[in-house]
């Protein structure tokens, strides 16, 4: 009897020690940044890449939009997107990727309002610095002025009853057109996230 | 006991099995065979009885993008998570903006059908591709 018990004592600790060893692996591993994800329902790399996604196929297959840059590429830029909801979410990293798919399409140009100052600084340095050839310095007063403002807001709807979470996200993008102020282009994308804790389970 | 635990690890592994296949492709550009069924490529003979694609359109835009309409249909009595990816191919069979596109989640409602639309990245693409899978 007291030889079976230290042999199950052992045979547990070994069980116990695999077990504990095999919880403290830390495994890194490359993911697919494309793939879809579903760990919470708070705003993730899926909810940008589809927000992005469906304004830009949207835009560009609006009628006069198309027909606006069909013939040449306007100038535009940028304003903040509004973040209404209770959550932090970089809305520059929204309006990013939306830039930068609207641009690699080639259908329209962008004036980066960020990087004024940036801009300014080095053009008095070519022309008023006298350190520039000024031959090669390049002039001041070029810069084209942009024709559309793209600008929009994120706003969500959460509810909850017990272990349920649902959450509505919208966003709205528009193009303004500068000098009428008439707003040529806008649509909305909507997003709805539910989940449920179970009692038992992953 | 013993058949019990061999018949437990025979289900988990055609479970697993079955994960790690599932999806379907299909291929197509505007000028092609109007017949998409020759550009479909099944993985998962499951999944392609239940979803299939009913249509595929495909014109060229005003100013040069290629616009891809598709109708992806639902034949199983119960509702289907599926997950779609479009990529873009230029003349020369080069991916356009390669990497660039992600995965769509898409709810797919018992004996029902969605339509999906998409814009190539820029006008250089001539054709296309679309993977469709289960989301787990």
């Amino acid at each position: 009897m007291k030889k079976l018990n230290r042999f199950s004592l052992i045979a547990t600790a070994i069980i116990l020690s695999a077990g504990i060893s095999g919880c403290a692996n830390t495994k890194v591993g490359y993911g697919d940044a494309g793939a879809v994800e579903t760990m919470t329902t708070d705003f993730g790399s899926t909810d940008l890449q589809m927000i992005a996604g469906k304004m830009v196929d949207s835009l560009l297959t609006f009628p006069p939009i198309v027909d606006i840059t069909s013939k040449r590429r306007p100038v535009m830029f940028v304003d903040t997107i509004k973040n209404k909801t209770s959550e932090h979410i970089d809305t520059e990293s929204v309006t990013d990727t939306i830039s930068s798919k609207v641009l690699r399409s080639g259908k329209f140009r962008f004036v980066d309002m960020s990087k004024v100052a940036a801009v300014q600084k080095q053009l008095a340095y070519q022309n008023e610095s006298g350190m520039v050839s000024q031959s090669s310095a390049m002039n001041m007063g070029r810069q084209v002025g942009a024709e559309y403002m793209m600008y929009g807001n994120l706003s969500s709807i959460v509810k909850r009853n017990g272990n349920s979470k649902d959450v509505y996200y919208k966003f709205t993008l528009k193009v303004m057109h500068v000098e009428s102020g008439i707003v040529e282009w806008s649509d909305e994308k909507e997003i709805r996230k539910s989940s449920k804790k179970s009692l038992f389970g992953s | 006991m013993k058949t019990l635990l061999l018949t437990g690890l025979a289900i988990t592994s055609i479970g697993l099995a079955g994960c790690t296949t599932s999806g379907i492709v299909a291929k197509g550009n505007p000028s092609g065979d109007p017949e998409y069924a020759k550009h479909l490529v099944i993985h998962n003979e499951a999944l392609a009885d239940k979803i299939i694609i009913q249509a595929m359109h495909t014109r060229t835009s005003k100013n040069g993008s290629l616009e891809v309409s598709l109708v992806l249909a639902n034949l199983s009595s119960t509702d289907k998570s599926v997950q779609y990816r479009f990529s873009w191919y230029d003349a020369d069979n080069f991916e356009v903006e390669q990497g660039g596109q992600a995965w769509t989640p898409a709810l797919l409602h018992g004996k029902s059908s969605i339509n999906m639309q998409a814009l190539s990245p820029n006008s250089s693409a001539t054709t296309y591709k679309l993977d469709v899978k289960e989301l787990k």
